[in-house]
């Protein structure tokens, strides 16, 4: 926490009452940033989650589709399987966008199938199976990628407004209230002093007039 | 102090939608997204969308602005997120299992944007109030 205090051009009520409202403004832009902070840490954590899941799903799935591969391979001709994977789906795309996330760019991956798998009974089951596998496979792995880019941008993000709310926190909003108790300590003197000479100069006058009135 | 605080409460509210869409016309459209007031879109999960539709049925599909705007109330101690449309309120509560209030605005708490995140994830977007924050005090 800051001990410092700013500098204050006139040491006058204007100007406490200005650094009051600007301490009120920077509590409140605190919480904003806060809450926002709040938002965004919740997502990375939730995205991390989820990278790990993924990730292990990817290599448990490449696997499994790996074998099924090798097996349907020793039943079918290979020239076969590559028109098959080519006729199962009417059309298949990779569509690539972005969206925003509490104020946050991040990518969106969605594969899209067009049409029902053709499943006809004179390909192998196994071959069927491998291909729903690495269906799967892809799917898994476009969303691994939006996963991870998004990791990295909410990432940055988070960094920087965590450096705003450690600014306003330990250094801004502390010196604005340490220049706030300056003043008004400034202030309470001034008073004091104000109300000694007072009592002097009453003494004074208090004096004079004595002096006046025993001469006469 | 108070020209951070707008500067920092419109860059999170500038990439809020300029023109929200319904479901439908979303459902209808081959890269359905919505145009943001950065220039930029924001893209919804088709499979998402099918989800939001199959929940609330046929009849509200065509009534569901998207994207459905959580407000964020910073003066609030907790963090809390409000939603004022009515059928995204339906919606919300069908996908999170829970009574509907009375009436608006439905408070959602940081255990249910979780939840939420995960389902319907691209349909939400975060908005903080900037009347609220400001106050009369200012």
């Amino acid at each position: 926490m800051s001990q410092q205090t700013l500098r204050v051009t006139r040491p006058t009520k204007i100007e406490l009452i200005r650094l009051k409202k600007r301490v009120k403004v920077a509590k409140r832009l605190h919480k904003v940033l806060k809450d926002r902070l709040i938002i965004l840490t919740q997502e990375l954590i939730m995205l991390m989650k989820d990278a790990v899941e993924l990730r292990q799903r990817v290599c448990d799935k490449v696997q499994e589709c790996e074998s099924l591969l090798i097996k349907s391979t020793s039943l079918i001709d290979p020239s076969l399987m590559e028109s098959y994977a080519r006729t199962r789906y009417d059309k298949v795309e990779g569509v690539i966008g972005s969206r925003v996330v509490a104020g946050v760019r991040v990518p969106l991956i969605e594969v899209r199938r067009e049409g029902a798998p053709r499943e006809s009974p004179k390909y192998p089951i196994l071959l069927m199976l491998a291909s729903r596998c690495f269906e799967e496979l892809v799917d898994l792995t476009a969303r691994l990628g939006e996963v991870e880019a998004s990791i990295t941008r909410l990432g940055a993000e988070v960094a920087r407004v965590k450096r705003r709310v450690n600014a306003l926190e330990n250094v801004l909003i502390p010196r604005m209230e340490n220049t706030i108790k300056f003043l008004e300590f400034k202030f309470e003197e001034r008073e004091r002093e104000d109300k000694t000479r007072m009592k002097k100069v009453k003494q004074i006058l208090a004096r004079k007039e004595g002096t006046v009135s025993a001469s006469t | 102090m108070e020209r951070l605080l707008r500067d920092e409460l419109k860059a999170v509210n500038y990439m809020l939608p300029k023109k929200r869409k319904n479901l439908k016309e979303l459902l209808n459209e081959e890269y359905p997204h919505v145009p943001l007031r950065d220039g930029s879109a924001h893209m919804f999960r088709y499979s998402e969308l099918q989800k939001a539709c199959n929940i609330l049925g046929d009849e509200l599909c065509g009534n569901l602005l998207l994207p459905i705007i959580l407000e964020m109330r910073p003066e609030l101690k907790e963090v809390v997120a409000e939603v004022e449309d009515p059928i995204a309120i339906k919606l919300i509560c069908r996908v999170l299992n829970i009574n509907e209030p009375e009436s608006p605005p439905l408070r959602l708490y940081p255990i249910h944007l979780r939840v939420l995140r995960q389902e319907i994830g691209t349909l939400l977007m975060y908005a903080i109030s900037f009347r609220r924050v400001l106050g009369e005090e200012l």
